[in-house]
């Protein structure tokens, strides 16, 4: 007798898949969907692959798990459905199934296990490769075409910037105190994100600069570790991503906010607690930890309230025209949208305009990038061709996932623009 | 089953990136936005253009293969499904709008071109194409056409037929037809474009559509009315038209969806009522002002609350609120059947009251909602086809309800079409002298029967 297969993950958000009366308003809202025009591509048709297999009449094949991978997550389909299914939730759920009965492939399996969750080690293996990047191919002005066998499988011949030389935790203290003369009114822990602490430190002084300057004691919690975002998001492995989720959540203990420039981190922390709280205990600890954490621009916006003065656009960008990029998980997962515009818009020294479809997916997701680079770039030329639109002169986001994403598409589309975080813009 | 030498055959035509055989991606061609149906097809293709269509079209109709052509496969009859298995022809990489023309007021497309991005890009051109079905967000052009679409706008601007110039139409035996031209005045023989619209993909492949346009209406203005009574709602209705308004849409829901309203109107106007009417008057600025205002003081007579929307977000919510409401409905039963039935517009209260009562007669909970403006209603039966006996319950209730329907002069389908949901109610809502000629038509088009098979009327068994 055909015995009913149990999907743990997936029956977590039943409802989630029950609601879903296949209607098709997630047809064009669907980035992925748009560029490939197949039905198991759109959030319809990954919803009823997944009722197949909890009806026992799909396995977790090859097959399937290529549909449930292909999926950047950006949240556009639940942004529109009427029926407010959230597709994200059930494939992120399946695809931690798929690993339950899978496993990681290599060499993600030793990333997620020995590498991730260990930052000093993972920040000597960036190092060690970043050494030998000039010698396997030449440096390109401003990026370079990394051969790592982790950033090898994020180039695929993608400019990305280059490694830093130093790591921003290398090159700050832990406690970061305002001058002298400057009265503290709050401490704030600073959740540097890999792509900050490797690659844009530069970024990350700035930050802690401006947070020094507001009156913001800044720590960095050496403990801290990679958010887990590629671990529990896109690739399903929830038992590597709890554990960097307890790494996290023991880091900032003591600490009331958690301040990130990278919203996809501050997302995936956020999302901790529904995904990976497996006992009570981990659901209070998780919950109180997401309860922390703040983007940047929210922060500066919601709880600092900094006056428009506080805002100094550094001598090189005064006059210019700013665009924005929405980071899918700062506006739909975070719901943090006015805030920047409101930073923006504020400033008496630049042009605010508008990108048209701001909020529309970059094509990054992460390791989607790695194993739909070609889906990817097609999904980020749409992007190219909005910011073009624009004629400004500099687009920011807040998110150095989508930053790498857009100075490739910037690249590879001869755009103008320079690509920069929003809080690069300030003294 | 086809055979792997067929299917080789016809990965030849369209191309291995065009051609779909896993079963995990014929899983997610063996539905259609219907409640009940569902059956695999044996491969799925995706001509990227007319060569490509009739050369399936052709191996097709040589091997008696099932062809089901689908576009978005948003529809709501069954239409789509590949009843028979065989051939999907999925047309949704044929998605080039190959020209807009706001002299001729005319635009002609591929048939995968879908209807939001169709109207987006008519709307930057200060244009417009009035159909609006709720799937306006995944189904494509072609199916707007072979299920002769409609929608609310269709109160003021008429359904789908109303705008199709010319076609090509791919036939079963893959020769290809140009029907119509650019003109919107054509007089040449018989109305054959008029045969494929609404044909269901029962007769050929739609491949090419021209398009009248309309100048978009430089403004609008949207108006809600909360209703105590549904007849009375009924009423408003024939009485803003009678004035010699003509709003652009008129739509309906019951206190089945007020929960989306919730937030929008007051908690406790939503209490005490039933019906909220959503309406909308477009044109000239000076003439939206005069009409939505006319509107208004008709609706005064008789609603517990009148709202005129502030600015376009309001009445996006509004409208949101409304969109909502299928997906509403579908989360409070486990299996819904949702009717298309229209009825003249000075039947709608006697429709209401009637389908009620039957309603109450089988113990069944049943919602309306719909295009009250022309009498095209969408009452939906909450069951549970698990539970048998309140299955057989609500069946006998919808049956009822179309006969009511029927019997006040209104019709089977407004705008979903036949399709596998609707073929049971077909003898008695057609002429059988008109389901004969059907017949004879396909045979003389498709004389293998290999489109779409077993859709519209009940067939023996081939």
């Amino acid at each position: 007798m055909k015995t009913t297969p149990v999907y743990e993950q997936i029956e977590k958000f039943k409802h989630d898949l029950d609601t879903c009366t296949k209607c098709g308003f997630c047809m064009s809202a669907c980035p992925v969907y748009q560029e490939e025009k197949v039905e198991s591509s759109v959030a319809r048709g990954k919803i009823m692959l997944i009722r197949s297999l909890l009806a026992g009449e799909l396995e977790v094949t090859d097959g399937l798990a290529e549909q449930i991978n292909c999926c950047t997550l950006c949240m556009t389909c639940a942004q529109n459905c009427p029926a407010g299914t959230h597709v994200p939730s059930v494939i992120t759920a399946a695809r931690a199934d798929k690993v339950e009965r899978k496993g990681v492939p290599f060499p993600y399996n030793l990333i997620f296990r020995w590498l991730l969750p260990r930052r000093r080690l993972f920040g000597w293996v960036v190092r060690f490769v970043s050494w030998f990047q000039g010698v396997f191919m030449p440096k390109t002005e401003g990026t370079i075409r990394h051969l790592s066998f982790f950033f090898a499988a994020l180039g695929k011949g993608r400019h990305i910037p280059e490694i830093a030389p130093k790591f921003l935790r290398q090159s700050v203290p832990v406690a970061n105190k305002p001058l002298a003369g400057t009265p503290v009114t709050c401490t704030v822990g600073y959740f540097t994100g890999c792509m900050t602490d490797f690659v844009f430190p530069e970024l990350g002084k700035k930050i802690i600069r401006f947070l020094n300057n507001n009156g913001v004691e800044v720590i960095v919690p050496q403990g801290q570790g990679c958010c887990g975002a590629p671990v529990f998001l896109g690739a399903g492995d929830f038992v590597n991503g709890r554990k960097m989720a307890d790494i996290n959540v023991k880091a900032f203990q003591d600490l009331d906010y958690v301040i990130t420039d990278c919203a996809t981190c501050a997302s995936a922390m956020k999302d901790y607690v529904k995904f990976l709280a497996n006992n009570e205990e981990r659901k209070q600890k998780y919950s109180e930890f997401a309860a922390k954490i703040k983007d940047i621009t929210e922060f500066l916006v919601d709880v600092l309230k900094l006056p428009p003065s506080a805002y100094r656009v550094a001598q090189e960008f005064i006059g210019k025209t700013i665009t924005f990029h929405e980071p899918c998980h700062l506006g739909r997962y975070l719901g943090v949208k006015e805030q920047p515009r409101q930073i923006l818009k504020s400033i008496s020294d630049i042009k605010y305009v508008e990108l048209p479809d701001a909020d529309r997916c970059c094509g990054m997701a992460g390791t989607f990038s790695i194993n739909y680079y070609e889906l990817s770039k097609k999904i980020a030329d749409k992007k190219a061709d909005a910011i073009r639109s624009t004629g400004a002169d500099v687009v920011v986001t807040d998110c150095p996932g989508c930053q790498i994403q857009l100075i490739d598409t910037g690249k590879r589309n001869g755009l103008p623009q320079r690509v920069m975080h929003i809080m690069d813009l300030f003294e | 089953m086809i055979d792997v030498k067929k299917i080789e055959k016809l990965r030849k035509i369209v191309g291995k990136e065009n051609l779909l055989d896993s079963v995990e991606q014929l899983t997610a061609y063996s539905y259609d936005a219907t409640n009940i149906w569902s059956h695999l097809p044996d491969v799925v293709v995706f001509p990227t253009n007319t060569e490509e269509i009739s050369a399936v079209l052709k191996f097709a109709n040589e091997n008696k293969i099932p062809v089901t052509p689908r576009g978005g496969g948003t529809n709501v009859s069954g239409g789509s499904i590949p009843i028979r298995g065989g051939i999907i022809l999925c047309t949704t990489k044929m998605d080039r709008i190959i020209e807009i023309s706001k002299t001729n007021l005319n635009a002609t497309v591929e048939p995968g071109v879908v209807l939001q991005d169709f109207q987006e890009a008519l709307a930057k051109e200060g244009l417009f194409f009035p159909p609006d079905p709720q799937s306006f967000a995944g189904c494509t052009m072609g199916g707007v056409i072979a299920e002769n679409s409609g929608g609310p706008s269709c109160l003021k601007y008429g359904v789908a037929k109303q705008y199709v110039l010319g076609l090509e139409v791919v036939l079963a035996d893959g020769k290809v037809m140009k029907l119509g031209g650019l003109t919107p005045k054509n007089r040449t023989g018989y109305e054959l474009i008029m045969l494929f619209t609404g044909s269901e993909g029962t007769l050929g492949v739609i491949s090419k559509i021209t398009l009248r346009l309309l100048p978009a209406p430089r403004s609008s203005k949207t108006i809600v009315a909360v209703f105590n009574d549904v007849a009375v709602a009924g009423e408003t209705v024939t009485a803003i038209i009678a004035s010699s308004v003509l709003p652009s849409k008129v739509e309906f829901v019951d206190n089945w969806t007020f929960e989306k309203f919730r937030g929008l109107l007051p908690g406790h106007i939503l209490d005490s009522s039933q019906v909220i009417l959503l309406i909308q008057v477009d044109g000239l600025p000076q003439t939206v002002e005069a009409e939505s205002q006319q509107v208004v003081d008709i609706c005064n007579q008789w609603a517990s609350q009148i709202r005129v929307a502030a600015d376009a977000d309001e009445a996006e919510k509004y409208w949101q609120a409304r969109g909502a409401h299928f997906s509403d409905i579908h989360n409070r039963a486990h299996t819904i059947i949702n009717e298309d039935v229209s009825v003249p517009r000075d039947k709608i209260a006697d429709f209401i009251r009637l389908g009620r009562e039957s309603a109450k007669r089988h113990d069944v909970p049943i919602s309306f909602a719909g295009h009250v403006g022309d009498g095209n209603f969408h009452p939906a039966v909450l069951t549970d086809s698990r539970d048998k006996e309140h299955y057989q319950r609500a069946l006998k209730c919808v049956d009822e309800i179309i006969d009511i329907a029927l019997n006040l002069g209104g019709v089977l389908s407004g705008e979903h079409g036949i399709g596998l949901e609707k073929q049971r109610f077909l003898k008695k809502a057609m002429d059988p002298l008109a389901i004969e000629m059907m017949k004879k038509i396909k045979d003389i088009l498709d004389p293998n029967h290999i489109l779409n098979p077993g859709k519209i009327w009940e067939e023996s068994k081939e």
